[in-house]
């Protein structure tokens, strides 16, 4: 009897050792909210963690790069990098909010902020940023946007990449067929009709009908019908204007007959493939997909252009299509963790950054280097951007179930209406009720605060 | 019946309905494979090639070096081992109390057994994390392995407990009249007649463990502690989606299940059989 007991104590034993010997013991980064913001003595190394919220073979080693520029440059201050999976990113800093547990400093999608900021967990970076060298050279629409977005009109993230929706065509295929690439919303048409030839398997679009498919949908609305304001000024949602009626059903028309039959099902990465595999001649995203199509297409086969201008001659552009970084409340180091966010969003760095993930900087100076000049598609995103005739609409992204409406309610209804379950009317109507019923309960908590 | 008809009917009763199942089933693993050997260039090459013209082995490299597949295959393997350890230990002391004895409420105690089966992981997310933060235990392999072991316990109990029904209680009547105590019994005498029921309820852990996503990644906040399944979620990024990478750390993350399954099989087999008896 004794032999089993001692033989099962020593089991357990070696087994919690085993356990034990393997963990990380007491956490070096574990930040308690609310502690005294001290600033370190001079000789002491401070470490401030990092996270990356689309972290990837693609992305992190440009990261790690910055990182050892930046330890090279401040030896007292160490980052240690976290990278977390896109698709669970947002997961990850909701419950780290709720556990107040952040990092010092993270990756934020604009969507994000009013989120994030509603539920107390940024820190306001206006003190820091008023005092920078650089503040002019970052673009002042994006700043003034990321500060209208939440509700203290604080600066909440500091933008480092911004993101414009194009369309991508074949201009082998075009120049073949004779077909002038679309400019007007007419020109777009013809040119789907025209480039489509289901004797050879190839389609002239690709629509978006799965998961991501209303935000691609919504700017192509409001690229259609010129339209600025989001809600009007009773709080009504322009959603479903008479114009984004009409657009719709002749957008969401396209499928089956100028689209492939599983464009109900698309999502980003089978839209893509359609395109980088030959089946589709246009498809609309934006210039973050440059990477995938440059692997799959060769030069000439690919190319960008902008969405198609509305009746009036103007291009119609999203606001806060941004990415940028944020500084968390829980951070017992703010001064460190702005010198870090700085120096990501400094010329050198972001013209570094985007550079390799073949996206736009925000610095006025990183704009203006050379590489940005050359690239086709980064060129057309620019003379959009910086055309007189762009007009920008701002969705309601303040809303914090704003995303979740879209990618919950809205994704599926396009679904709805792509299998003939739904008209277009009840599909706008539900969109609009949704979006405003979230509107009034958002203003009735910001009364409250006030 | 001639003998042409009889092969006929083989044909199309049994061979050919075995050969689509065959190919059906293995078919994503054969492109898997076939796409973790690919260069970049020739995986989205349009015509598909379904037998790859070069061979390159970049992808792993990528996958182990770059993405860091190394450190996040010893942290799955410890991870999984150590549950695998702690639940069949416990499971089986738990199946055999079921199975041998009777003790009020002991219906009711299988119903709670069963029902912590249908709460949702994601809706414990945020108390686990409070919890194991105030043990000082996050991004510490042993938080995943109290969590794994808590959740896989009822179910790999009630498994454990039809296995020991199915032992002649008259094996440990013999062993004791021969002297051994209960412990000595249970030891010595219902474990290696017990040894496919072990497999099964190892194998079903090992699986489990070796593939969860959730808890690994919400549990650790430091990239050396992370797991295989959120390396593999690494290569979808937003906009990018790296196929070759993602095919070759799906091989690498493969490679322990099917060897397991290699071993196991027959086990698995006479264990589930036993299991179904229970």
């Amino acid at each position: 009897m004794f032999r089993d007991f001692r033989k099962i104590g020593t089991a357990v034993l070696l087994s919690s050792l085993l356990v034990t010997g393997c963990g990380s013991g007491p956490q070096e980064t574990v930040i308690k909210d609310e502690g005294p913001k001290e600033a370190p003595a001079a000789d002491q190394k401070v470490k401030i963690t990092f996270w990356d919220e689309n972290a990837g073979p693609q992305r992190t080693p440009y990261y790690e790069e910055l990182i050892k520029r930046f330890e090279a440059e401040n030896p007292n201050i160490d980052v240690e990098y976290v990278g977390l999976p896109n698709k669970s990113a947002k997961q990850k800093y909701d419950a780290a909010i709720a556990a107040e547990d952040l990092p010092d400093v993270g990756g934020v999608q604009t969507t994000w902020l009013a989120d994030f900021s509603i539920r107390g967990a940024l820190y306001p970076m206006d003190e820091f940023f008023d005092k920078w060298s650089d503040k002019d050279k970052i673009n002042p629409a994006v700043i003034q946007s990321n500060r209208d977005v939440v509700i203290d009109k604080k600066l909440y993230q500091m933008p480092n990449t911004i993101n414009l929706d194009i369309l991508w065509y074949r201009p082998d295929w075009f120049t073949e067929a004779g077909v002038k690439p679309p400019e007007t919303w007419d020109e777009f048409y013809t040119a789907v009709e025209k480039m489509t030839d289901k004797s050879k398997n190839r389609y002239g679009f690709s629509i978006r009908g799965g998961k991501g498919g209303s935000f691609q949908l919504q700017r192509m609305m409001y690229a259609y019908s010129g339209i600025t304001d989001f809600y009007d000024a009773n709080g009504k949602s322009t959603i479903n204007d008479p114009k984004h009626v009409e657009f719709v059903k002749k957008y969401l028309g396209l499928y089956k007959t100028y689209t492939p039959d599983s464009d109900i099902t698309n999502d980003y990465k089978a839209m893509v493939a359609g395109f980088d595999t030959g089946a589709v001649a246009m498809i609309q995203h934006n210039i973050g997909s440059y990477g995938e199509h440059s692997k799959a297409l060769k030069e000439g086969q690919y190319a960008a252009l902008p969405l198609p201008k509305t009746a009036d001659g103007k291009y119609v552009v999203e606001g806060y299509n941004t990415n940028g970084y944020s500084i968390f409340k829980t951070t017992k180091h703010p001064e460190e963790a702005w010198k870090f966010v700085s120096f990501l969003a400094s010329a050198p760095s972001q013209s570094y950054w985007n550079q390799n993930i073949g996206q736009l900087p925000t610095h006025e100076d990183a704009l203006k280097e050379d590489w940005v000049q050359n690239a086709q598609h980064l060129k057309v995103a620019t003379s959009v951007l910086q055309s007189p005739n762009t007009v920008y609409y701002y969705p309601g992204v303040h809303q914090p179930d704003y995303r979740s409406i879209l990618d919950q309610v809205i994704d599926p209804n396009i679904q709805a209406v792509m299998s003939g379950k739904k008209t277009v009317e009840e599909f706008l109507n539900e969109w609009a009720a949704t979006l405003e019923k979230s509107k009034q309960q958002y203003d009735a908590h910001v009364k409250t605060l006030k | 019946m001639s003998t042409f008809q009889r092969n006929m009917d083989r044909l199309f009763v049994f061979y050919l309905p075995m050969a689509i199942t065959v190919i059906f089933t293995l078919f994503p693993f054969y492109w898997t494979i076939n796409t973790a050997f690919k260069p970049e260039g020739d995986i989205v090459k349009s015509p598909l090639e379904y037998v790859p013209s070069s061979f390159t082995l970049e992808n792993f490299r990528v996958a182990w070096e770059g993405v860091g597949f190394s450190t996040y295959f010893q942290n799955s393997l410890l991870i999984a081992f150590c549950t695998v350890f702690f639940v069949l230990i416990f499971a089986t002391l738990v199946g055999y109390a079921l199975s041998r004895y009777r003790f009020k409420g002991k219906g009711a105690f299988m119903l709670l057994l069963l029902c912590t089966q249908f709460v949702p992981g994601a809706m414990l997310i945020i108390p686990l994390f409070l919890i194991f933060k105030s043990l000082g235990l996050i991004s510490n392999p042993l938080s995943l392995i109290i969590t794994y072991t808590t959740f896989q316990l009822p179910f790999n109990s009630i498994l454990m407990n039809g296995f020991i029904s199915n032992v002649p209680r008259e094996l440990e009547e013999a062993a004791m009249v021969d002297g051994c105590n209960r412990l000595q019994v249970i030891f010595k005498v219902i474990l290696p007649v017990l040894m496919p029921g072990i497999v099964a309820t190892g194998v079903f852990t090992f699986i489990h463990v070796w593939n969860e996503f959730l808890f690994a990644f919400m549990l650790t906040n430091q990239e050396e502690r992370f797991t295989l399944p959120i390396g593999l979620s690494y290569m979808m990024g937003e906009f990018n989606v790296n196929y070759g990478a993602l095919a070759a750390g799906s091989v690498i993350a493969l490679i322990p299940a099917i060897l397991m399954f290699a071993y196991a099989q027959k086990h698995l087999v006479n264990g589930l059989g036993g299991a179904v008896k229970g």
